[in-house]
């Protein structure tokens, strides 16, 4: 099993929420969270931002969907076809077990 | 060194975390998320809340529950444990969240490279 964490745009939840679930992932959880990139923050004027808000997602996921799930993550949080600055970041990890707490199932 | 990461539910916070610590595992750290697992909603449940506008709804309620994003509140709880441990921690999060309904939660157990504690600087096991 793998975890992808995708922390990306607040305003590109709403598109990638209902994608995923169109794919037939609809297990998500969702958290804020604030940050900056490599590009240190944006800078508005004179004022530099080096916190910005952003979404998290995180999915755990059977190994053979890591790939579907990181290109359609990819292909809806993109801002244009090119892509910008701030679009957000997908971590992938080890995930060793799962739990289903209801049930006491070891699977997703 | 492994993570346990439990998404349950929010009003059962209290009672894991009480479990946790008599059972010897006193640090955790837990924040508020929004979810949503395989099980379909039934937001119909709901409806009545949303359709007659009621105004003592808060707006944060109102804005779970609309068709914008339909996610649940719940609480995710993260403890970094030796390996020996996670099975313990596993059971006592299952027994005290199971009530057999979907929605419970889930639990992730996640490997670990390596902590350290920021007061002293040490690193492995003795740092968790």
């Amino acid at each position: 099993m793998i975890m992808i964490r995708a922390i990306i745009r607040p305003e590109k939840v709403g598109i990638v929420l209902s994608e995923l679930s169109d794919a037939g992932f609809p297990a998500v959880t969702k958290m804020d969270v604030m940050g900056r990139g490599k590009q240190r923050g944006v800078r508005v004027g004179d004022v530099f931002y080096d916190e910005i808000p952003k979404e998290m997602l995180m999915m755990v996921v059977n190994d053979e969907d890591k790939d579907d799930v990181i290109k359609l993550i990819m292909r809806n949080a993109k801002t244009s076809l090119k892509g910008a600055f701030g679009d957000g970041k997908i971590f992938v990890s080890p995930v060793d077990e799962a739990y289903t707490i209801s049930s006491g199932l070891t699977q997703l | 060194m492994k993570e346990v990461m439990a998404v349950i539910r929010m009003n059962m916070i209290s009672k894991t975390k009480e479990a946790l610590l008599d059972a010897g595992f006193p640090s955790i750290s837990c924040r508020k998320v929004a979810g949503r697992g395989k099980k379909k909603v039934d937001f119909s449940l709901v409806e009545d809340l949303l359709s007659g506008g009621n105004e003592s709804m808060s707006s944060t309620v109102a804005e779970s529950i609309s068709e914008g994003h339909r996610l649940i509140p719940k609480r995710l709880i993260t403890i970094v444990a030796k390996d020996d441990d996670i099975k313990k921690i596993v059971d006592i999060i299952i027994a005290i969240n199971q009530k057999g309904n979907p929605g419970d939660g889930k639990i992730f157990v996640l490997p670990v490279l390596d902590s350290i504690r920021v007061r002293t600087g040490e690193t492995g096991e003795i740092a968790i």
